[in-house]
């Protein structure tokens, strides 16, 4: 594997304790999950974590050009009353449409973010719909896990919850595309692939794809070793959508999929030393991606490059497994990254109260 | 930063960090040193970490995904969810709920769907358990009796299999459940559903069972012979017969689990184009089928849907190809009796099956054969309904031609190689002694598998083979003393066939020698033909593979006896024949019987040594009793009850006719078996065996010599279970001083065979019960005393049940080794007086 040669500049970080000058940190009042990094402006969306009625879901704004501390600032105008800690947000991946982002917890919701004055007189972002898929007969809906925001058709977000069932939603319409019991237990991830193609992990052990086209049948990509381990995030490489990314719960593992050769992964990367709590993919390559966990790093992965045979027992990874390339430390248990391909060079990590901008 | 990619070579869009990376270069020192001081803040962020990890519970991540509904709880109070909230995955269909308070559709299957469970539940019964046992068996003269709760569908059939029921859940005080993941299939018994076995971490195939009584009958047979199979012909799994792991009531469907297999053989072939196998396949294939069926014939059951749907596959399985015997396997009372097929032969080729096989519907009170012989008009009218196409399964139409030219590698007959010829040519005179319409000439699996065998393995054995044939037919003609040892396999064959009765399952070798004798005398010198077959082919096969014509079976006409005339024999002889193998043989008779079984068994030839049938029989039930420690009560019953039997049921052999009933004439034979029962076996007995009257059944699956005969030794005891309900019961029955226990077993043999000539099924289904009651107990407690290893420390040679006021005591025992269970009666709620 090549190592890429240690620079100056990162070797000088590493053992100093002068801050690192290329991470810049807002602290919030709360512990934060979600993140989300707008397409169109220089903003960051972060959902509180908080085991109340009332989490929050704040802006943020920085500066990609020329970074400063001073310049990665939350906008309290901007920020907004959310019911649930969110479980994810994201922005319209569309540029063109109009600035939307979407919130999911016990429902989805759809709120108007315009973004386009981050004043600190600009209305906050406001409620355009609720998308709830609740039966008539049950008091509260199931929860919704996750969903994910079909880039080619941006009408198109996918629902996964614990019941069971992704739900495709038309929020153009407000109404449900199609509803399908994915998996045997709670669904815990979603991806889109192509427009009519997702994938989704679950508490039953198996990654699935769907194709819209023939809603009766999926294909399980993955299952976990022990079944039953439930799986709970999943990144599917936009550009190139052979390969997956998944995690097990209280795993250190990320596994690496090839949908070529289903069951077997190609590659487990192993070197973090607590659970991995997220993971994505580099948006403008094919063979990085990042995860972070508990151990408190966050790791940039390079594949291999030769893709594995996609025999068993033959992956094309050293014996020893793959080490990663880069490291960050935040110190702190990292519950959330994403990498965004509107500002490839930025990363968003959350740990604690604490909302980080890594440049990489 | 440069990374050095190496752009060319790259599939994709390469990347490398910016120059001003946070990143630094991972390094496995600096992993360590990270690790060594991990709060280290050498990205300058959080001092705090340590103890923020200190009291962190979980990551976000988990309490967003799989602990959302806690989370969500904590929250707001008030939320709830409850995944019955869930949509279900339906996996029956239709799934429209009709019967059995909306579980059922309307074909009474219930209805299935993802994560559904089913759920044993074994605790909590242990007051009906005890009750039941009680009132209905009256081991204790407690005055507050709880009333036994009929908690089963289908009441009046089942009682034994009730107690069967209560016994497992009455000992096995956890329960099991099954979470039905995807359905396997649908058939007209019900579902199959892959399910996931919490309790072994393992899937499992669970059949559901309609809740239909028909139904459940013959799926209660279907665990009871299976349970018969695996735990007594076949308990170390080496029979390729599929295992049952658990069976249960759930919402008044009867649910079977197996063991997890795989594709079945039909699939198979339909994988490879419907092509066939190469012939090595074919063998293998043959040979563990073959090994199974002779472990069901010993068994005493027929397979009747033997059929490559009903084979399955086990992919992890050591052999590879696993093989089991599973569906609608029936005891010979579904068949059309003898008497029918044989007048098949002449009238017509086929059966209506004029009412339904299963026992609980009306052919339960008809007189016998829910079969009858279509007249020629129905045949003709059948024919003619019947389209012509599809009838031509294969495009040749000849046996040989068909396999010479089966296309499994694109090869015609020319270039196939030499091998491969002349294992078709093998294969050809292997299937027409299949195919052999007279079931007297028809071989038998052990016939077969012998002859499979040694074509495969034993090619220096071959001369033997015929040869020892030969001779033995050469001087059986006169005299049928001997043929069953080399012949034997071949009586099986028309035997199982056509036996209508039950108690002609168990193809112990004393039946056969005495039928063999008694048809020796009668038909004089008629030569067995059956020999034929093994002749030509042990011999013939390998020596001129190119011309399978000559080799055809059963070209000389038998003139075997009609198997019914024989059915009793067998059945009543055997529970005393099939011992004398396992040793203490007294005399000579006695011996020369045993080393013909041994024979037998390996398929030898055996000089002929005539012996005039009584005496032999005789002999070898003394020996019966010698050899094995046959319970002193089913003993006594039999020493008593059975000379009546043997009278009556004798005759009817020399007399030759299909004679089912009480008989008479010739009672010297008989009567001097009777005579030689000798109260000294009886006295012989352990005093655990005379104290209570307990079953060897349960423990007879472990013998040491592959050379024993156990097989039929323990469906002889089975069959002394099944003689009368007092016998039945007897497992549980404490044996008063007054021995009243005998005599209500005198009775047996007449009662059974009541019940046998009119109503079979009712009498093997109660049979089978007991036998599961019986090997319910000791399996059970070892695992109660051995709750760590789960292992069967003790399989129970025997085992016993006495009460007394306050206590039940379940004692098991094997060689040394004895697991007692005491039971507090007041602690199960059951308070003396």
């Amino acid at each position: 594997m090549d190592l890429p040669k240690p620079t100056s500049t990162a070797a000088s970080s590493a053992g100093t304790e002068t801050p690192n000058p290329h991470a810049f940190t807002c602290e919030l009042p709360h512990s934060i999950y979600a993140l989300a990094f707008s397409p169109t402006a220089p903003v960051l969306a972060s959902g509180s974590f908080l085991e109340d009625l009332h989490n929050r879901v704040s802006l943020l704004s920085f500066d990609p050009v020329r970074p400063s501390a001073a310049s990665f600032r939350a906008l309290p105008a901007l920020s907004f009353d959310h019911p649930y800690p969110p479980t994810k947000l994201q922005f319209n991946p569309c540029a063109a449409a109009p600035s939307l982002l979407a919130s999911s917890a016990d429902t989805l919701r759809i709120w108007h973010a315009p973004l386009d004055d981050l004043s600190a007189s600009a209305a906050p972002p406001e409620l355009r719909s609720v998308l709830d898929n609740r039966k008539a007969s049950s008091e509260f809906s199931a929860p919704l896990t996750s969903f994910d925001w079909n880039e080619v058709e941006p009408r198109r977000i996918g629902t996964a919850s614990i019941d069971t069932t992704c739900t495709v939603w038309d929020i153009d319409r407000g109404v449900v595309e199609t509803q399908l019991i994915a998996h045997d237990k709670a669904v815990h991830d979603i991806a889109w692939g192509e427009a009519g193609v997702f994938a989704s992990v679950s508490a039953d052990g198996s990654v699935r794809v769907f194709d819209l086209r023939d809603k009766e049948h999926s294909t399980i990509v993955y299952e976990s070793p022990r079944p039953d381990t439930p799986l709970l995030r999943l990144a599917w490489n936009r550009f190139d959508l052979r390969y997956m990314a998944a995690l097990l719960m209280d795993s250190s593992a990320v596994v690496v999929l090839d949908i070529r050769a289903p069951g077997v992964p190609v590659a487990e990367l192993h070197r973090h030393r607590a659970c991995a709590n997220a993971v994505a993919w580099a948006p403008q390559a094919s063979r990085h991606l990042c995860s972070a966990g508990d151990d408190g790093q966050a790791l940039i992965w390079e594949l291999p490059e030769t893709a594995p045979a996609p025999a068993p027992g033959a992956p094309a990874v050293p014996a020893e497994g793959i080490d990663p390339v880069l490291v960050y430390d935040a110190g702190a248990e990292i519950n959330q990254l994403q990498w965004a391909a509107a500002h490839p060079d930025w990363m968003a990590i959350a740990f604690e109260n604490k909302v980080q901008l890594l440049r990489v | 930063m440069e990374k050095p990619l190496r752009e060319g070579a790259s599939p994709g869009p390469s990347w490398a960090p910016t120059e001003s990376t946070a990143f630094r270069v991972y390094a496995a020192a600096v992993g360590e040193r990270a690790e060594a001081s991990p709060s280290a803040p050498g990205n300058g962020v959080s001092t705090r970490s340590s103890n923020l990890r200190a009291v962190r519970k979980r990551p976000f991540v988990a309490r967003l995904t799989t602990d959302i509904v806690q989370t969500f709880e904590k929250c707001n109070p008030e939320f709830k969810y409850s995944e019955s909230l869930n949509p279900k995955r339906f996996l029956t269909n239709p799934a429209v709920p009709v019967h059995n308070d909306g579980l059922d559709n309307a074909n009474s299957d219930l209805i299935l769907y993802v994560n559904l469970e089913l759920v044993n539940i074994k605790s909590n019964r242990r007051l009906v358990f005890f009750s039941m046992l009680f009132t209905k068996y009256q081991l204790l003269p407690f005055r507050n009796i709880r009333p036994f709760t009929q908690e089963f569908p289908f009441h009046k059939e089942i009682r034994a299999m009730d107690l069967c029921f209560e016994m497992r859940e009455y000992l096995s005080l956890s329960s099991f459940w099954y979470v039905i993941q995807e359905m396997l299939g649908q058939g007209t018994f019900g579902q199959v559903a892959k399910c996931w076995d919490a309790e072994t971490n393992n899937y499992v195939a669970v059949k559901v069972i309609k809740n239909q009584p028909a139904f459940y009958q013959q799926a209660i047979m279907e665990v009871s012979l299976l349970s018969l199979l695996n735990e007594r012909f076949d308990p170390d799994d080496q029979h390729h017969i599929v295992r049952m792991l658990d069976f249960f009531l759930y919402q008044n469907h009867l649910c079977i689990a197996f063991e997890m297999l795989g594709h079945n053989l039909y699939e198979l072939l339909k994988r490879n184009s419907l092509r066939g196998l190469q012939m090595k396949y074919v063998r293998t294939f043959s040979r563990q089928i073959l090994d199974a069926l002779i472990v069901m014939k010993d068994a005493g059951i027929i397979h009747c849907d033997l059929k490559p749907e009903n084979i399955l596959i086990a992919p992890t399985k050591l052999e590879h190809y696993k093989y089991l015997l599973s569906r609608n396997s029936t005891i010979n009372s579904g068949q059309p009796p003898d008497d029918l097929l044989r007048e098949a032969k002449n009238t017509g080729r086929f059966f209506k099956h004029v009412g339904s096989i299963y026992p609980g519907s009306e052919a339960r009170n008809g007189t016998g054969s829910a079969y009858r012989i279509l007249s020629e008009d129905e045949i003709e009218a059948r024919e003619s309904k019947r389209p012509k196409v599809g009838r031509w399964y294969f495009p040749r139409g000849r046996l040989d031609r068909l396999i010479f030219t089966y296309p499994w590698k694109n090869l015609s007959e020319e270039n196939l190689p030499e091998t491969e010829k002349a294992d078709c040519l093998a294969l050809v005179d292997f299937l027409r002694g299949l195919v052999e319409f007279d079931p007297n000439k028809r071989w038998s699996p052990v016939q077969v598998g012998s002859i499979n065998r040694h074509l495969q393995f034993n090619n220096a054995l071959q001369p033997k083979i015929p040869f020892s044939y030969g001779s033995s037919c050469g001087s059986f003609g006169s005299h049928g003393s001997f043929n069953d040892n080399t012949g034997l396999a071949s009586s099986y064959g028309s035997y199982d066939f056509n036996s209508a009765n039950i108690y002609n399952s168990p193809m112990d070798p004393s039946g056969f020698n005495l039928r063999s004798q008694a048809g020796g005398s009668f038909l004089g010198s008629s030569p067995d033909i059956r020999r034929r077959p093994h002749l030509s082919h042990g011999g013939g096969i390998r020596l001129s593979p190119g011309g399978p014509g000559p080799m055809s079976l059963g070209a000389s006409p038998s003139q075997f006896t009609p198997p019914n005339s024989h059915m009793q024999i067998p059945g009543a002889h055997g529970k005393y024949g099939a011992s004398p193998s396992r040793g203490a043989l007294g005399s000579s008779l006695g011996k020369a019987a045993a080393v013909g079984q041994y024979n037998r068994r390996r398929n030898q030839g055996y000089p002929p040594m005539p012996m005039p049938p009584p005496h032999e029989h005789t002999s070898q039930l003394i020996h019966g009793h010698q050899g094995d420690g046959v319970s002193a009560a089913r003993f006594d019953a039999y020493g008593r009850g059975n000379s009546g039997y043997l009278h009556t049921t004798l005759p009817s052999h020399y007399s030759w006719r299909p004679h089912r009933g009480a008989g008479s004439g010739l009672p010297s034979d008989p009567s001097s078996s009777r005579g030689s029962f000798p109260p000294t076996n009886y006295n012989g007995f352990p005093p655990l065996h005379s104290d209570v009257s307990a079953d060897t059944l349960p423990s007879t699956s472990s013998i040491p010599d592959p050379a024993d005969w156990d097989p039929n030794y323990s469906d002889e005891s089975l069959l002394q279970e099944d003689l009368s309900l007092s016998v039945e019961l007897s497992g549980l029955h404490l044996r008063d001083s007054s021995g009243q226990t005998n005599r209500s077993s005198r009775l047996a043999p007449i009662q059974s065979h009541d019940i046998t000539t009119s109503n079979p099924s009712a009498s093997n289904q109660r049979y089978y019960s007991v036998f599961l009651m019986c090997s319910a107990i000791p399996k059970s407690l070892c695992y109660r005393n051995n709750t760590d290893t789960k292992s069967p420390l003790c399989r129970g040679e025997s085992w016993s049940l006495v009460c007394s006021e306050q206590t039940a005591t379940f004692r098991c025992k094997k060689g040394f080794w004895e697991d007692i269970l005491v039971l507090d009666l007041e602690e199960c709620g059951m308070p003396p007086n």
